[in-house]
């Protein structure tokens, strides 16, 4: 805990120094599913609404559902709020893809670190995340089930991120991501502990238009020997690729093709079951509205 | 008698040289510091020894809690301690007066509203290219929001032309789209105004004119000129007129860029509110994609215009109260804004 605090302390006075700072590495707070490594202006509230329809191909998708445009994998409505330009704090609601549906969603992300403008000493920037969800959907009557909920703390899941990122000149900028998810109530043979990592990119087209692609891996023998009813492997990684505007404003909006069909990462690292290669991607788009408070 | 007198001699000596004393005084007292000019007298302390009518916009410092360092506060920072212990809320979520206004001088010659000549001035002396007037030296102004800012604002500017308070009432509601201030916080900006008002020295007298003018504090000759000589070395208030952005691009037409001014004022100006997002949800920087965004934006007749946006701004809206002020010709000129335009281009190509 001591060394938390110093290593805390440490990039507190990083981030206090007084050498011009990167604006912007990321346009939004989120790269398709990943946190950026930006946080709101102290004062701003962030109004988002995402969105990931069903699957585009496969059995599910096709001409039955307009490509997946008449079903809606998930949902989430949240207001996010920056507490001072480094720190922010935001809350929504998720419908859910996995097998916790009907999630409240809370975090807190902290920038610690941000990179030098003009080649200074610090060419990286740092974040972390802490993420809290909790599924309000009925309990199932079937033990073994997660949603059969034995006890209320299972409804809990969380995430822990440390983000680290570098815009490398105004049009590329890359992020990794290190990510610990841990649920309170498992499958018998998976594990609570799910370690994982993330790779973002960016890169800018124009002032107003990019192009966005996000990746997390877990580390999960679990995840990587399970098969599904059919014979074939049961997980796959979110994989996504996108493209970003700019509106002016205060507007960003997001476009993007996934195989994730969750929207939060207790959602989409550990239950992501959807594959590309069996067309099972879908359409997915986030608005972001900033008011100043 | 004679006793008497010797009792109290000294009493009567001392009684006797005050009341020749008295008599001796001249009508009016001139202080020596007055009468001998130096670059820090204030303007408005001349003309009172002189007799002439000033500005009388004087903070009420009988209220509670109003304190120029106060005033400071507010005008830079947007809020302020309460005379009662605490802060108060913040003026304004979008803007602080230092947003459009400089404190600084910012003419080299306060005769004439000069916008070329300000953009060199301020870039000497560090400061950015504003929209709004210099608050440096507001308090001896007897006008404000002149001109066309009745066409902007219509009846408001009414009450605010000939009061200052009022004008800044204005100014923060209207302007900065934020909330109206308390009469202490009123009187703390006025008793603010009134550390940075103008000086002798900022109104680049010649010695003759020093001279004169002190002669006249002097000997009490001439005082109504030597006031009006020092009024006519300022302006009474700051020209606003606004042009249309057609008006503009017609003018740019026959008209030459200079880059080198254009990135004066796209550094100066447009970069100070719109860098790293300071004032504005849209970011501007030294990039390339920055200036072929703008040049590819210039001849529509959207707000992303350089043309459109100078000259009309943006408007305020319902959800969206964030706004560009735009430029009067006396804070942006034709050709300064077809230097502009030169430059992004420069810039993009």
């Amino acid at each position: 805990m001591d060394k938390f605090i110093i290593v805390f302390f440490v990039f507190s006075c990083i981030s206090l120094s007084a050498q011009d700072k990167i604006h912007q590495t990321f346009k939004d707070t989120r790269v398709i599913n990943s946190h950026s490594i930006e946080t709101l202006k102290k004062g701003i509230l962030d109004f988002r609404i995402a969105h990931r329809f069903g699957d585009f191909a496969g059995d599910a998708g096709g001409w039955p559902t307009f490509y997946g445009l008449e079903s809606a994998s998930d949902v989430m409505i949240g207001f996010e709020y920056g507490i001072s330009d480094n720190l922010m704090v935001g809350l929504s609601r998720t419908k859910g893809a996995g097998p916790l549906k009907q999630n409240i969603n809370s975090f807190l992300k902290y920038r610690i670190m941000r990179q030098d403008d003009g080649g200074g000493k610090n060419p990286f920037s740092v974040a972390i995340v802490g993420l809290g969800s909790y599924s309000t959907m009925q309990q199932c009557s079937t033990p073994g089930l997660l949603c059969f909920f034995e006890k209320s703390p299972h409804r809990f899941s969380y995430n822990l991120q440390a983000i680290i990122a570098s815009k490398i000149n105004h049009r590329i900028a890359v992020q990794a991501i290190l990510g610990w998810t841990y649920r309170n109530n498992v499958e018998f043979n998976d594990q609570n502990d799910l370690p994982s990592a993330g790779v973002v990119f960016k890169y800018q087209f124009s002032k107003v238009f990019g192009l966005i692609v996000d990746a997390t891996f877990s580390f999960s023998d679990f995840r990587k020997n399970e098969l599904g009813p059919d014979g074939t492997q049961r997980f796959h990684n979110p994989l996504g690729i996108g493209f970003e505007w700019e509106t002016g404003g205060g507007h960003v909006f997001q476009i993007n093709l996934t195989n994730s069909s969750g929207l939060i990462e207790t959602d989409y690292i550990p239950y992501t079951s959807s594959s590309w290669g069996d067309g099972e991607y879908r359409l997915g788009f986030t608005i972001s509205r900033q008011f100043k408070l | 008698m004679i006793a008497f007198v010797q009792k109290y001699l000294v009493i009567i000596l001392a009684f006797t040289f005050v009341i020749c004393a008295s008599l001796m005084i001249p009508e009016r007292v001139i202080p020596d510091e007055e009468s001998v000019i130096t670059e820090d007298n204030r303007v408005f302390k001349i003309l009172a020894a002189l007799g002439a009518d000033g500005t009388d916009h004087f903070p009420d410092t009988k209220l509670f809690g109003v304190s120029a360092k106060r005033g400071r506060t507010l005008v830079e920072e947007g809020f302020s301690t309460k005379p009662g212990g605490g802060t108060t809320k913040k003026q304004s979520k979008h803007f602080v007066c230092t947003s459009c206004h400089n404190m600084e001088k910012e003419d080299p010659d306060l005769r004439f509203s000069d916008p070329q000549a300000r953009l060199e001035y301020t870039n000497e002396k560090g400061l950015p290219f504003l929209q709004g007037t210099t608050l440096y030296g507001a308090v001896n102004r007897e006008e404000f929001y002149n001109d066309d800012y009745y066409k902007k604002y219509g009846d408001l500017v009414i009450p605010a032309r000939n009061d200052i308070r009022e004008a800044i009432q204005l100014c923060a509601v209207e302007c900065a789209q934020g909330r109206k201030l308390k009469d202490w916080e009123v009187e703390s900006i006025l008793a603010y105004l009134w550390t940075i008002d103008l000086k002798i020295s900022d109104l680049n007298m010649s010695p003759e004119e020093l001279t004169f003018v002190e002669n006249a504090l002097a000997n009490n000759t001439q005082q109504d000129s030597a006031a009006a000589l020092i009024k006519s070395r300022y302006l009474k208030g700051s020209p606003a007129h606004f042009v249309t952005a057609q008006q503009s691009r017609e003018a740019a037409v026959a008209a030459k860029g200079n880059t080198d001014n254009g990135k004066l004022i796209y550094e100066n100006s447009c970069l100070h509110c719109h860098e790293n997002q300071r004032y504005s949800y849209f970011n501007l920087d030294d990039c390339d994609m920055s200036f072929k965004f703008l040049k590819k934006k210039e001849d529509t007749y959207g707000d992303h215009s350089v043309y459109q946006v100078t000259r009309f701004g943006i408007k305020s809206v319902s959800g969206r109260r964030s706004y560009m002020p735009q430029y009067p010709i006396e804070k942006m000129s034709d050709q300064q804004l077809q230097d502009l335009r030169a430059y992004i281009d420069m810039r993009a190509d």
